[in-house]
């Protein structure tokens, strides 16, 4: 077993709104290898997007509550302040590819000194020079050709402006990329390019991804481990292995269900109902309203129970021992 | 779900087609400096099709392929540089005002994104009573009996709840049913729906493709579904067709297809489409790299010919190819297949 990198704990992020609290992340923890990449799928509003904010703590203003424990390295990241997150975690060691990222490149810049920017930032003793030269090793990391750098972003396609968003994170050489839903803006066939990208920098690189992606299609191609969320909870963490020949709980094997299927046919299932409201959350498990298989005990808050070959799952439908009770 | 698409069978060549287009070219006119003609852009470029009752064609292909003008030419929201369309036999360039009238209420369009489609103002009942009044349905009673019944076929219950609800209080799938339920309303024969579930979330999908199926079966009708996702198709449509660089470059039989897809650019789009398959991990896709032709400037003969890696040299690159028809089901632009398979 190689080094746990990310370990996070008991993980809340509430923001804080007229009508009360949203949930946006509770409780969750996980614990994710070097050189893995963690896919989090779930429907939209499921807290996928809250939880990276929460690891690289891009908070709004409206934070309620912010705790737990994120062990990055070995070291607990949240007792870190402000001014020692941005200057050692931050970018240097956790990089990120937010969402519709290929829109947020400043169109006036030139995208060099877009890529320069943060290493220059980052390390004072960084001449320019030396980050010219890194932007155009990353640069050929992605796949682009390295005069592109003197263009401005609106003479590049989509696909090469998400390249070059992520030819940024990776610029600065960090341990962990989060990337926030970062095809499902392109093209099938650019897609399909920019996953091969990351999966050989995954191979030859070994970086850590998280993969935030509401298509497990997609997530197939790049992930080891598969957490599935509901409701700001992570209800399902398993290795892709297992996961996607036989996935645990009730919700992740509905959510598989849905997924139409181009090579194989297939009975196709929806999930009747709709997600609970993140303010005012059941007390029982949050996917009980919607489940086929709820009995007496899903009004209780299940707990975490780990199985065999190390897939956590929070239902009730298996006991401490992994055993399946109720199926 | 059971597959509305094998229990139809509807045969090809069997009575009037609902719609048909014969070789249809939508070109945009660029302008510099608001005068001068400076080219044009070929958004669709020589479309010939036909769609019978009770059909659902498949239209694939990525972002600017011509497949949005496509459906938009159809619903006269853009006017054909050259060729006809056909509504049940009838050339739509000799409608008069009241004929375009009647036909833009036989048929129906469902948007991509359903909140930019609904008028955030409006009620659930205005945004349903407006087609209506529009097309002088009047009565109060017949209005509340049509409301009653489409709102019944997508499923919004209950009923009472809804009406006076706005957009933005109605969740994705919600809001795209009562999109659904507007396009039906006045009964329409044909229903172009461009991208209905790509804004939804995977679990809400499926039930609406469903909804779908089942109002073609019920009401009979035609259907266009314009998609980028090969692999919904293979649970809604008769027929694919495979669009590249403004022109349809694959025609065949949904079944036929998916077993084999024959153009290069359709092998491609296929092989780029992930199943979820831990296999895909230790795999990588053969995908052509590049860009989609330009459609102001397209390239000489063949439009996939820059990214294809089987071009034929001194062929691909000079000749438009024309439609091999390779079997009954089965016709393809692609100089691969001249002497058929």
């Amino acid at each position: 077993m190689s080094k746990v990198l990310l370990d996070v704990r008991n993980l809340k992020l509430y923001f804080r709104t007229r009508s009360g609290p949203v949930q946006a992340v509770d409780n969750v923890s996980f614990q994710l290898e070097e050189g893995k990449t963690l896919a989090v799928v779930g429907e939209s509003g499921c807290g996928k997007t809250s939880l990276t904010k929460a690891i690289l703590r891009l908070l709004p203003r409206n934070v309620e509550t912010y705790e737990g424990e994120i062990i990055f390295e070995g070291e607990d990241i949240m007792k870190y302040n402000e001014d020692k997150f941005r200057k050692e975690i931050r970018w240097s060691k956790i990089a990120m590819v937010p969402q519709a990222s290929m829109n947020s490149l400043n169109p006036v810049l030139r995208i060099e000194d877009q890529l320069m920017e943060p290493l220059l930032l980052h390390d004072r003793t960084m001449t320019k020079k030396k980050a010219l030269d890194r932007v155009k090793e990353v640069f050929n990391i992605v796949g682009l050709p390295t005069d592109f750098l003197r263009r401005y972003p609106f003479e590049l396609s989509g696909g090469m402006r998400q390249r070059a968003t992520i030819a940024m994170a990776l610029a600065a050489n960090p341990k962990l990329v989060v990337l926030d839903e970062p095809s499902s803006a392109l093209d099938l066939l650019t897609q399909a390019n920019l996953m091969n990208v990351l999966k050989r920098i995954k191979q030859e690189y070994k970086t850590t991804f998280i993969l935030i992606t509401h298509d497990i299609g997609t997530a197939s191609e790049l992930a080891d481990e598969i957490a599935v969320m509901y409701a700001g909870e992570m209800v399902e963490y398993s290795s892709a292995e297992y996961f996607y020949t036989d996935a645990h709980h009730p919700y992740s094997r509905k959510l598989m269900a849905s997924v139409p299927t181009l090579r194989e046919d297939k009975e196709l299932q929806f999930i009747p109902g709709q997600p609970p409201s993140l303010i005012n959350p059941p007390s029982g498990c949050r996917y009980a309203a919607r489940c086929e298989k709820r009995f007496e005990k899903c009004s209780e808050h299940p707990c975490t129970v780990e199985l065999e070959h190390g897939a956590k799952v929070q239902c009730w439908l298996y006991d401490e021992t992994g055993e399946v009770k109720h199926a | 779900m059971p597959n509305v698409a094998k229990q139809l069978q509807q045969q090809p060549g069997q009575g009037e087609p609902v719609i048909r287009v014969e070789d249809l070219h939508t070109w945009f006119e660029i302008r510099r400096m608001g005068f001068f003609k400076a080219g044009d852009v070929r958004a669709l470029d020589g479309v010939s099709f036909e769609l019978y009752q009770g059909e659902t064609i498949s239209i694939v292909g990525e972002s600017g392929c011509g497949k949005s003008t496509l459906a938009k030419t159809i619903l006269g929201i853009h006017h054909p540089t050259k060729g006809k369309i056909f509504f049940q036999g009838k050339d739509l360039s000799t409608l008069d005002k009241a004929g375009w009238k009647n036909y833009r209420a036989s048929v129906g369009y469902i948007q991509q994104d359903p909140y930019g489609a609904l008028p955030p103002f409006m009620t659930v009942k205005r945004i349903l009573e407006e087609p209506m009044k529009i097309n002088g349905i009047t009565d109060k009673k017949e209005q509340a009996r049509r409301i009653r019944q489409v709102l019944e076929e997508v499923k919004l219950a209950p009923i009472e709840d809804f009406l006076p609800k706005f957009p933005h209080m109605l969740s994705g799938g919600q809001q795209q049913r009562l999109v659904i339920a507007r396009a039906m309303i006045l009964g329409p024969k044909l229903l172009i729906a461009d991208e209905p579930v790509s804004m939804l979330d995977a679990s809400v999908r499926v039930e609406i493709l469903q909804l779908l199926q089942g109002l073609q079966r019920r009401h009979n009708l035609g259907i266009i579904y314009i998609t980028h996702d090969l692999s919904t198709v293979r649970y809604f449509s008769e027929r694919i067709f495979s669009m590249y660089g403004a022109k349809i470059i694959e025609k065949s039989s949904t079944q036929a297809l998916l077993k084999e897809p024959l153009h290069p650019y359709t092998r491609a789009l296929f092989e780029a489409t992930s199943d979820p398959d831990v296999e895909n991990l230790r795999t990588f896709k053969e995908v052509p790299t590049g860009e989609p032709p330009s459609l102001m400037n397209p390239p000489k003969g063949c439009r996939f010919h820059p990214r294809c890696s089987k071009k034929i040299k001194g062929l691909c690159d000079v000749e438009i190819p024309p439609e091999f028809q390779v079997d009954d089901e089965h016709s393809v632009a692609c100089w691969l297949y001249k002497d058929g398979k």
